[in-house]
């Protein structure tokens, strides 16, 4: 058989944009998250709190029922602060416990299985992986967060008006800049236990366990100390105190808003620390 | 009973127990436990520091308080999470269980001996942490007034109400975790169940309730908490129709054994399939 040389020539075809190619990380994650039945059901259900929501909100302003129900607007569900701090309880506590079985699966399978080099020896940065693995989570939990909470503003705005829309405006900025934080702040506690925890399993249950020891550590501190400081390492408390100023509501946690977003972003950079510590291209082995 | 069951078990025990005290993979359920430890003698060491002394009925109040809501809820829960969810599925993970399967030992027999394994390493770690945490309390009263307490008052009783409390919570959450370890491939999900279950036992109806853990033991514990004296978690500590302790103790137990008889089944049908994991 005849061999021809065959010599290198390099890829011509068009290259993903430099900027860009932390996205391809996030479109494969997002591909390996529908796999499980179970997840895809979780996060269907996610969506049944916001119908109700939108429904209370139609029944609100619909003439027939205030009638049936010799009520006015407003009396069924008010919407306000309160309502959209309400609704952002509830679809993050459902955010929080679908991380708690997404979370372990974006790093952890990579380092056990020696993975990284791969990734590391292509054109992307620590910073590009953390990150594609980050917006695979973003984008899945704003689907269940803001995304929602933004869709209710709308359908109330359209339904009481431009001038309601225009003096609750900071309901719409509450919504998001709430629900990013939250969002951020969960999948890196998330995302560091993934790269710490390598067993998949054990990860997920660390981040049940770390959320919720934290929460009763904290509120067992301030018992014990009769005072505040628990707050400060409780993360439920610290989101709840900063949402409660961007949505103009009276909260029980008596610590400043200021030293909240502080204790959250200390958080936030602990996971940071925490991940670029693990993430490199080489593990020693002891 | 077969006198060979007995051996086998204990070689099992013998076994597992080296690996559940000493493994590393275990060491964060040491740090859970020591945590209230570090909580109430940090404390007492900061009003000794002080010449300060705390009002004696407050401290009792928030002992009960923080045992109940946090050392029970959290952090005994979470310790069984992390021990008999591992007793099987940890072998799974690290491809040694077919070890078990192909010795001459009957399943159930297994079963058992890596359930007491769990169960003392537990009760050992729990129970001393309870009593670190009581000794740890008081620590700043001094002598004369906690063994006043001890003697003449309730106190001896208490402590041993909540020691009893948390042997009793070992053995209830322990049989569910290795149930849930037998018969899920990812126990994070009836972890994440029973979590929420027992979170929300106190707005359960009546019915309901007695399928819970949590409400055999809130039964038990010596002191009744104010729900309206602290925070949101002083609401999960509701018990409007506590049950009598001649009913709650052999209640658990049986719960526990029942548990453990219907996952002794579940083993008995369990496949090896490493590739699956």
């Amino acid at each position: 058989m005849a061999v021809y040389k065959r010599s290198y020539r390099a890829y011509s075809g068009r290259l993903t944009p430099e900027w860009s190619r932390f996205y391809i990380l996030t479109r494969y994650a997002l591909g390996n998250l529908f796999r499980s039945k179970f997840l895809t059901a979780a996060f269907v259900m996610c969506f049944f709190g916001p119908l109700v929501c939108m429904v209370g909100i139609y029944l609100n302003h619909n003439a027939s029922v205030l009638a049936l129900l010799h009520t006015r607007a407003d009396q069924i569900i008010n919407v306000n602060g309160k309502f959209f701090l309400g609704f952002l309880g509830m679809q993050g506590g459902l955010a929080f416990f679908l991380t708690a079985f997404i979370g372990p699966n974006t790093i952890a399978p990579d380092l056990a299985n020696g993975a990284l080099p791969l990734y590391f020896c292509r054109s992307f940065s620590r910073a590009e992986y953390v990150l594609g693995k980050l917006c695979a989570l973003f984008y899945l939990l704003s689907l269940i967060t803001w995304v929602p909470g933004l869709i209710l503003f709308g359908i109330e705005s359209n339904l009481s008006g431009v001038a309601w829309m225009w003096e609750n405006r900071s309901l719409a900025s509450g919504i998001f800049l709430g629900s990013v934080i939250w969002i951020l702040m969960i999948s890196l506690i998330a995302m560091a236990l993934s790269a710490w925890v390598k067993w998949r399993i054990a990860a997920g249950a660390m981040v049940l366990g770390v959320m919720f020891f934290l929460s009763g550590f904290g509120a067992a501190v301030n018992g014990v100390l009769r005072s505040n400081i628990g707050h400060y390492m409780t993360p439920g408390s610290l989101i709840t105190r900063v949402c409660a100023d961007l949505f103009g509501v009276e909260t029980p946690i008596e610590i400043s808003v200021w030293s909240a977003w502080v204790g959250l972003l200390v958080m936030c950079g602990l996971c940071v620390l925490l991940l670029s510590r693990k993430v490199r291209a080489f593990e020693v082995v002891r | 009973m077969n006198p060979l069951w007995i051996v086998q078990t204990l070689a099992v025990l013998r076994l597992e127990l080296r690996k559940t005290f000493f493994s590393k993979r275990g060491f964060w359920i040491y740090l859970l436990a020591l945590a209230p430890v570090v909580l109430f003698t940090g404390h007492s060491l900061l009003e000794m520091k002080n010449h300060r002394v705390c009002d004696f009925g407050q401290d009792t109040n928030i002992f009960a308080t923080v045992f109940q809501i946090f050392f029970i809820r959290l952090g005994v829960f979470f310790g069984c999470v992390g021990i008999f969810m591992n007793l099987f599925r940890g072998e799974v993970l690290d491809k040694s269980l077919h070890y078990y399967f192909l010795a001459p030992i009957r399943r159930e027999v297994l079963l058992v001996g890596k359930f007491l394994a769990g169960l003392l390493a537990t009760i050992v770690i729990f129970t001393s942490s309870a009593m670190l945490q009581f000794i740890g309390m008081y620590l700043h009263h001094g002598w004369n007034v906690v063994s006043d307490y001890l003697g003449s008052g309730n106190g001896l009783s208490h402590l041993i109400a909540y020691l009893g409390v948390t042997v009793l919570a070992c053995i209830g959450y322990g049989s569910v975790f290795l149930a849930s370890g037998v018969a899920f491939r990812n126990p994070l999900i009836p972890a994440g169940v029973i979590l929420v279950w027992e979170s929300i036992n106190s707005f359960l109806p009546a019915i309901l309730q007695k399928f819970s853990v949590i409400y055999y033991l809130k039964s038990l514990c010596p002191i009744q908490i104010d729900p309206h004296a602290g925070s949101f978690f002083s609401l999960l500590s509701i018990n409007a129709d506590p049950m009598p302790a001649y009913i709650a103790v052999p209640g658990l137990i049986l719960l526990a054994v029942a548990v453990l008889v219907l996952a002794s089944f579940q083993v008995r049908r369990m496949e090896i399939n490493y590739a699956t994991e």
